[in-house]
C-alpha cells in the first residue's frame, strides 16, 4: 500500500518521519510494561507484535480499503515501522465475526456493509475521475471521502440508497478509531497513561504528570494544508 | 564559660524588654530550664491532642472507618486532651491519669503504624510498588507523629510544677514514686535537652518523609514545598549535633529549629490558601478539607521544630 | 490455580453442584446485579438455588485486562436488531455477560431514586406510578449501601436527603471541571460520589487504585460488582451457579405454573433444570425475549404476556456527552470515570416546558471512546481525527442523564434473526417523544453552560442513550403490567421477574443500586413466604420486612456513622 503520497506541506516544515508525533516526546507507555500485570501486558504485547494477516478481504478490496484506511486514519507522519496497523484489525473483526452486539435495522450484516461500501466507493472513483480509487492522487481521493463524510455522496452511488451512508461512516470511523487509538504508539501519541494495574494513578488533578509520564511540550502542529480532512475550525 | 542560649536570651530580655515583660520571659526560661513547667505542656497537650483528634477524625473518615481499630485514636484523643486539660488543674491527674492516657495512646500509635505498614502491604502490588503504595496507601508515619502529644503528656507528667520552682524538693508529694532512678530525676529537674534531641531528630524524619511523599504527589509543583525537604536533614543534623555537643545545643539547633517552626507556620498558610482555591473553594468546605492539603500537617512539622526550639533551653542531663 | 477475584479475594470451593435429575427450589436466570443478590440472599436462607449466567464466571486475573479493546468480551456481543426513529447503540453500551452481568463494567455511580420518581402520574401527569413507594425501598437502599458498600458525601442534598457509609473519594480533573462550572453558576454539587467504588479496604476488597478502567472491568476489586460482593457469599452457602449455560425456554406445566428452564451448555447441549419456582434476572432485552420464546399453548405472545405490555415501556436515559476543551491539561483518564454530579434539575420545573428531568455527572472516556465521541460529536476523520486527539489531555467530559418517559412504542420484539443456538435475536425499538427532546435540548445546553462557566475554550456534544430499564413493568393491575410489586408474574404464580426490566420508571438516577434494592427486596418477600410460593396461588402483598441477617460478610460494624 503507498500511503507517502502527500506533497507533505505541514506549518513549520515537512511532515517529518516521526518515531512518534504528539506532544509528548520520549514518553513510551510500553517502557512501562514491567508494571502491568501478566495478562494486560500479553494482550498488549501481542497487539504490538504481531500482525493478523488479511482473510476476510481479497487482495482488491484489501487494496481498495486500505487505501481508504490511509486517508481515514491518515499516518503519513509516522515512519514506516512505526505505522499503526488498522486495515488488519478490521479485517480480523470481520473474519472472526466479532460483532458490537447489534446492528441497525437498516443496515446489513458489517461484513457485507463493507463490501458494498468497498464496491461503491471504487464506481464513484471510476465514474468521477475514470480511475480505480487505489490510483487517485490522494486530493482526488479525499474528494470523494469528504463527500462521504459529509452525507452527500459524490457522484451518488445506488449502493448508498440500500445502505445508510451515515451509519457506514460511522461504523468505519469506530473500527478505524479503535484499531489506531486502542495501539501503545497512539497512546504516547496523545498522552495516555496506558494499562493501569497493579500500579494506579496518585497525581489525579491538575494535569499533573505521573513520574513515568511526561509533561507536555507544544508546539505548533499542523496537518498538511491542503488536506480535505482537517477540521473546520482548526485554522 | 561556653554560650548558652538560655542565658543570653535572659541579658538580652534584661536589656531590650521594659520591667514586667522582661521578668516574665526571665521566668518563663528559669520554670524551662528547672523542669518547672507541667501546667504550661499539660495545655500544649491538650491543644495538640484536640488538633491531631480532629485531623485523624476526617482522615479515617476518608478511610471510612473500614476497621473499628480506626475509632481508637480518635476516642484517645479525647481522653489525652481531657487528661491534659486535668494535669494543668490537678498534680495528682498529671501524675497519674496524663500519664497512662499518654502511655496507651502511644501504644496505640504503635499499634497503628503496623496497621498502616499493612494497610500498604495490602494495596495491589503491595511493597512491591512502594512508591504508589506509599504516596497512596495510609500515611505510613502519620500513627508515630500522632504519638506527639502523647510523647509531650508522658514527659508532663514527670515534671515539676510551676509554682514549685521556689519550693524545695517536695518530698512528701513524691510519696508515689519512693525510689526515683536518674532519667526521672533528670526530667523532674529540666535536664534532658540531649533526650529531647533525639526525640526532636525522630520526629523530624516521621514527619519529614510524610512531606516528602505527599509534595512528590503533587510533583513538587510549588517551590515552597520543597522547603520542609530540604529543612529535615538540617535538622536531624542540629538534633544529633546537640546530643553530643552542648555548643550546638545552644546555637544551631534553635536556629534550624526556628526556621523549621516558621515553616510550618508558613505551610499552614499555604495549605489553607490551597484549600480556598480548590474547586468550589469556601463553598465546599468540608470536601474541600478533606481533600485539599492536609491543613493540619505543617503544624506537625512545625511542632518539630517546638521540639528543637524547647530541647535547646534546657539542662543538659547530669551523669 | 485458584480462581482469584480480585487481588486478595479468591472464590470459595468447592462450588456446589446439582444433579441433572434434581429439581431445585429457584431457578435463578441471569447472574448480574439483581440475580447475584437474589442468588446470594435466597442461598443464605436455605433455599437450594442454581443461577444460569449466559456468560462465562470470570477469574479476575486471567480473564480482565486492563485495556479498552482487550475487555470487548465483558459485553453482550451477540446479535440483536436496533431500530427506531432514535435506535439505542447496544452492546457495550448497556450490556453485560458473565457472572456479575452489567455490573462488571458499570461505572458505578449509585444515586438513590427521589422519592417522586415512583409516582410521576401522580405529580406530573406523565408516565405510570409504582405500585410502592420509596419508603418502601429506603431500608433497601440504606442495606445495600452498607453491603456494596457506596462512597459519597456524609450529606446528599436532593431527593431523601442521605449520608453515605464510606467516605467520599478525591477528585479527578473531571470532576473539578464539574464542580467549578457548578460553583461557578450557583449550583449545588457534590464530590466524590455516590459511587460504589471503595474509598478504603473493606474485607478481602482493597481501596481504589484511581487507575480510571472501571469500565473495562475492575481488576482491582475496588469497584462493587455482583460477581466479587455477593456471588462468593451465595456459593459459599451452597448456591450452584453455572457459566455458560444460555437459556432458551421456560417450561410451562398442564396445570399453569412453570417447572423448569430448558437450557444450552457450551457445546451446544439442552439440558433441563427442573426447579419450583422461576427467577428472570436477564436485564431489559433478554427478560422478554426470554419470556418471548417461552411462548406455548395458554401463552400464544409470550409467557406470562396476558397484558400484551411485555416488551413495552422499555426506557433508556438520555446520556448526551458533553465534551469541552480546555487550556490546561486535565488527563480525564485519571480516576473514575464516575466521582462528582449534580441534581439541581432532577425534579420537574413547570417553567422548563417539560416533565421530569435530569442529572449532570462525570464521565471518563479512554482513548478508543473518546475518538468515537470525536467523530460524532465534531465530525473528525482524517487530520482532523489526529489533531483532535493529540489534545486528548486537554479535554474534559460531562454527561447528561435524563429521564426518559416510558412509551408504549419503545420496545423489544423478536426478530426473524435468529443467534448461535437457534434462538430468535431480540429487536429493540426506541423512538423520542416530544417531552424527551425537550428535555435533552434543555439538559444538554444546561451542561455546556457548566463547561462554559468552567473555562472551556471549545465545547461539543454528542447524543447518547445510557442503561436500559423497562419492558416487563411492574404495576398492580394485570392488565397493564407484567408483574406485582414483588416481581411475581401476574400470570403465574410461581414466575417472578427481577431486574431492571420491572421499573415503571426510571427517573434520572443510575438504575444500578436501585436493581439491587429491589431484588434485596424481593428475596425478603420470597423467604417470608416460604414453600407457599411453591404450591400455592395467593397473592401476599404485605411488604415482607427487612432481613438484616442475610447480607454477606463484613457488612456490619463498618463504615462511616450515618448522619442519616
Amino acid at each position: 500500500m503507498s500511503r507517502r503520497s502527500f506533497p507533505c506541506r505541514a506549518t513549520g516544515g515537512e511532515l517529518r518521519d516521526l518515531e512518534q508525533p504528539g506532544y509528548y516526546p520520549g514518553y513510551s507507555t510500553l517502557a512501562q510494561k514491567k508494571s502491568w500485570e501478566e495478562a494486560t501486558r500479553k494482550t498488549v504485547t501481542e497487539r504490538v507484535e504481531k500482525t493478523a494477516p488479511i482473510r476476510f478481504f481479497s487482495q482488491e478490496e484489501a487494496a481498495l480499503l486500505g487505501a481508504v484506511v490511509d486517508r481515514v486514519m491518515p499516518q503519513d507522519d509516522r515512519a514506516e515501522d512505526r505505522t499503526i496497523p488498522v486495515l488488519s484489525v478490521i479485517d480480523e473483526r470481520l473474519y472472526k465475526n466479532s460483532l458490537n452486539g447489534f446492528r441497525y435495522e437498516d443496515m446489513p450484516p458489517d461484513q457485507e456493509a463493507y463490501r458494498l461500501a468497498i464496491r461503491a466507493i471504487d464506481e464513484m472513483a471510476q465514474s468521477r475521475f475514470k480511475e480505480s480509487f487505489t490510483d487517485l492522487t490522494v486530493h482526488r481521493q479525499e474528494l470523494i471521502l469528504k463527500s462521504l463524510h459529509d452525507g452527500k455522496p459524490e457522484p451518488d452511488n445506488a449502493v448508498w440508497h440500500r445502505m445508510p451512508l451515515h451509519r457506514f461512516w460511522a461504523l468505519l470511523m469506530e473500527d478505524c478509531a479503535t484499531a489506531y487509538y486502542s495501539h501503545p504508539w497512539a497512546w504516547d501519541e496523545i498522552g495516555f497513561g496506558g494499562p493501569a494495574y497493579p500500579r494506579g494513578y496518585m497525581r489525579l488533578e491538575n494535569g499533573l504528570p505521573e513520574p513515568w509520564e511526561k509533561d507536555e511540550q507544544r508546539y505548533e502542529w499542523n496537518e498538511p494544508i491542503d488536506s480535505l480532512s482537517q477540521l473546520e475550525d482548526s485554522h | 564559660m561556653t554560650f548558652t542560649l538560655t542565658t543570653a536570651l535572659e541579658r538580652s530580655a534584661d536589656r531590650n524588654l521594659p520591667a514586667p515583660l522582661s521578668s516574665a520571659v526571665v521566668t518563663a526560661l528559669e520554670h524551662l530550664r528547672e523542669g518547672c513547667f507541667q501546667r504550661s505542656l499539660c495545655l500544649i497537650v491538650a491543644a495538640t491532642s484536640i488538633a491531631s483528634g480532629l485531623e485523624v477524625g476526617y482522615e479515617h473518615y476518608k478511610g471510612s472507618y473500614s476497621n473499628p481499630v480506626m475509632y481508637t485514636p480518635v476516642v484517645l484523643s479525647g481522653a489525652l486532651a481531657a487528661a491534659g486539660l486535668s494535669g494543668m488543674l490537678s498534680r495528682l491527674a498529671a501524675r497519674t491519669l496524663l500519664r497512662w492516657v499518654s502511655v496507651i495512646t502511644l501504644v496505640d500509635g504503635v499499634i497503628g503504624f503496623f496497621f498502616h505498614v499493612r494497610g500498604i502491604a495490602r494495596k495491589p502490588g503491595g511493597w512491591g510498588l512502594p512508591v504508589t503504595n506509599i504516596v497512596m496507601g495510609p500515611p505510613i508515619f502519620a500513627p508515630l507523629l500522632f504519638g506527639t502529644s502523647a510523647y509531650l503528656g508522658l514527659m508532663a507528667s514527670y515534671l515539676r510544677r510551676e509554682e514549685d520552682l521556689d519550693r524545695p524538693a517536695q518530698h512528701l508529694t513524691e510519696w508515689f514514686e519512693p525510689q526515683s532512678s536518674d532519667w526521672r530525676m533528670n526530667l523532674r529537674h529540666g535536664r534532658f535537652q540531649k533526650h529531647l534531641s533525639a526525640v526532636t531528630v525522630l520526629w523530624a524524619f516521621f514527619s519529614g518523609v510524610e512531606a516528602l511523599y505527599s509534595h512528590y504527589k503533587t510533583n513538587f509543583r510549588y517551590k515552597a514545598q520543597w522547603t520542609p525537604v530540604l529543612l529535615t536533614p538540617l535538622l536531624m543534623a542540629a538534633g544529633v549535633g546537640a546530643m553530643k555537643s552542648r555548643r550546638i545545643a545552644n546555637t544551631a539547633l534553635p536556629a534550624v529549629a526556628a526556621l523549621a517552626l516558621a515553616d510550618g507556620a508558613a505551610g499552614f498558610c499555604y495549605h489553607a490558601r490551597g484549600i480556598v482555591r480548590r474547586p468550589g473553594g469556601i463553598k465546599k468546605p468540608l470536601y474541600n478539607i478533606l481533600y485539599g492539603p492536609p491543613v493540619f500537617a505543617p503544624l506537625l512539622f512545625a511542632a518539630c521544630g517546638f521540639l528543637g526550639l524547647v530541647a535547646s533551653l534546657l539542662r543538659r542531663e547530669k551523669k | 490455580m485458584p480462581h482469584r477475584l480480585g487481588p486478595m479475594q479468591v472464590l470459595p470451593s468447592p462450588v456446589r453442584r446439582f444433579a441433572d435429575h434434581e429439581t431445585v427450589d429457584y431457578c435463578v436466570v441471569g447472574v448480574g446485579s439483581a440475580g447475584g443478590v437474589l442468588v446470594q440472599r435466597l442461598a443464605r436462607a436455605g433455599f437450594r438455588v442454581v443461577g444460569l449466567e449466559a456468560g462465562p464466571f470470570w477469574d479476575t486475573e486471567k480473564d480482565w485486562v486492563s485495556d479498552e479493546k482487550g475487555s470487548h468480551e465483558l459485553y453482550w456481543n451477540d446479535l440483536r436488531i436496533t431500530g427506531g426513529t432514535h435506535p439505542l447503540a447496544l452492546g457495550a453500551n448497556n450490556s453485560g455477560k458473565g457472572v456479575g452481568g452489567g455490573s462488571v463494567h458499570w461505572a458505578a455511580f449509585a444515586p438513590r431514586f427521589h422519592p417522586s420518581d415512583f409516582r410521576i402520574y401522580s405529580e406530573d401527569g406523565v408516565g405510570a406510578d409504582w405500585p410502592m413507594s420509596y419508603w418502601d425501598l429506603k431500608p433497601y437502599y440504606e442495606l445495600l449501601e452498607r453491603e456494596i458498600p457506596v462512597a459519597g458525601p456524609v450529606w446528599f442534598p436532593w431527593g431523601d436527603p442521605h449520608g453515605h457509609p464510606y467516605g467520599p473519594h478525591p477528585l479527578g480533573g473531571v470532576g473539578d471541571v464539574l464542580v467549578r462550572g457548578c460553583t461557578k453558576l450557583g449550583l449545588r454539587s457534590v464530590a466524590g460520589g455516590p459511587v460504589a467504588i471503595l474509598s478504603a479496604s473493606h474485607g478481602d476488597r482493597p481501596h481504589c487504585i484511581y487507575r480510571g478502567f472501571c469500565l473495562q472491568g475492575c481488576k482491582v476489586g475496588a469497584k462493587a460488582s455482583t460477581l466479587i460482593t455477593h456471588v462468593p457469599d451465595a456459593i459459599t452457602h451452597g448456591a450452584d451457579i453455572r457459566a455458560h449455560s444460555m437459556a432458551a425456554r421456560i417450561s410451562l406445566r398442564g396445570d399453569g405454573r412453570v417447572d423448569g428452564v430448558i437450557y444450552i451448555d457450551r457445546e451446544g447441549k439442552e439440558h433441563f433444570q427442573r426447579a419450583r419456582a422461576v427467577i428472570v434476572s436477564g436485564y431489559a432485552i433478554e427478560t422478554p425475549r426470554l419470556l418471548l420464546n417461552s411462548a406455548c399453548p395458554g401463552h400464544r405472545h409470550g409467557l406470562a404476556n396476558s397484558s400484551g405490555t411485555l416488551g413495552k415501556y422499555l426506557m433508556a436515559q438520555a446520556g448526551n456527552v458533553v465534551a469541552g476543551r480546555f487550556d490546561e491539561l486535565i488527563r480525564l483518564y485519571k480516576a473514575p470515570p464516575a466521582h462528582a454530579l449534580t441534581e439541581e434539575f432532577y425534579e420537574t420545573d413547570p417553567r422548563r416546558g417539560f416533565a421530569r428531568g435530569f442529572a449532570v455527572q462525570t464521565v471518563g472516556p479512554l482513548p478508543v471512546a473518546f475518538a468515537k465521541q470525536m467523530a460524532v460529536a465534531m465530525g473528525a476523520w482524517g487530520w482532523g481525527m489526529r489533531r483532535v486527539m493529540m489534545d486528548y489531555n486537554h479535554w474534559a467530559t460531562l454527561g447528561v442523564l435524563g429521564e426518559i418517559l416510558p412509551w408504549e412504542d419503545n420496545r423489544v420484539e423478536l426478530a426473524e434473526e435468529k443467534d448461535q443456538h437457534g434462538l430468535p435475536v431480540a429487536k429493540v425499538t426506541f423512538n423520542l417523544h416530544d417531552n424527551d427532546k425537550k428535555l435533552i435540548e434543555f439538559g444538554r445546553n444546561k451542561v455546556m453552560e457548566i463547561m462554559w462557566a468552567a473555562g472551556a475554550k471549545q465545547v461539543v456534544q454528542e447524543s447518547r442513550y445510557a442503561h436500559l430499564v423497562g419492558a416487563a413493568r411492574m404495576g398492580s393491575d394485570p392488565s397493564t403490567s407484567v408483574v406485582d410489586k414483588f416481581g411475581r408474574t401476574h400470570d403465574v404464580p410461581n414466575l417472578f421477574i427481577c431486574d431492571g426490566s420491572i421499573l415503571p420508571t426510571q427517573g434520572s438516577a443510575n438504575p444500578g443500586l436501585t436493581i439491587q434494592a429491589l431484588a434485596a427486596r424481593t428475596a425478603d418477600y420470597l423467604i417470608r413466604q416460604g414453600d407457599t410460593i411453591f404450591y400455592s396461588s395467593r397473592r401476599d402483598q404485605e411488604e415482607p420486612g427487612i432481613r438484616y441477617d442475610l447480607s454477606p460478610p463484613y457488612t456490619h460494624f463498618k463504615g462511616n456513622p450515618r448522619i442519616a
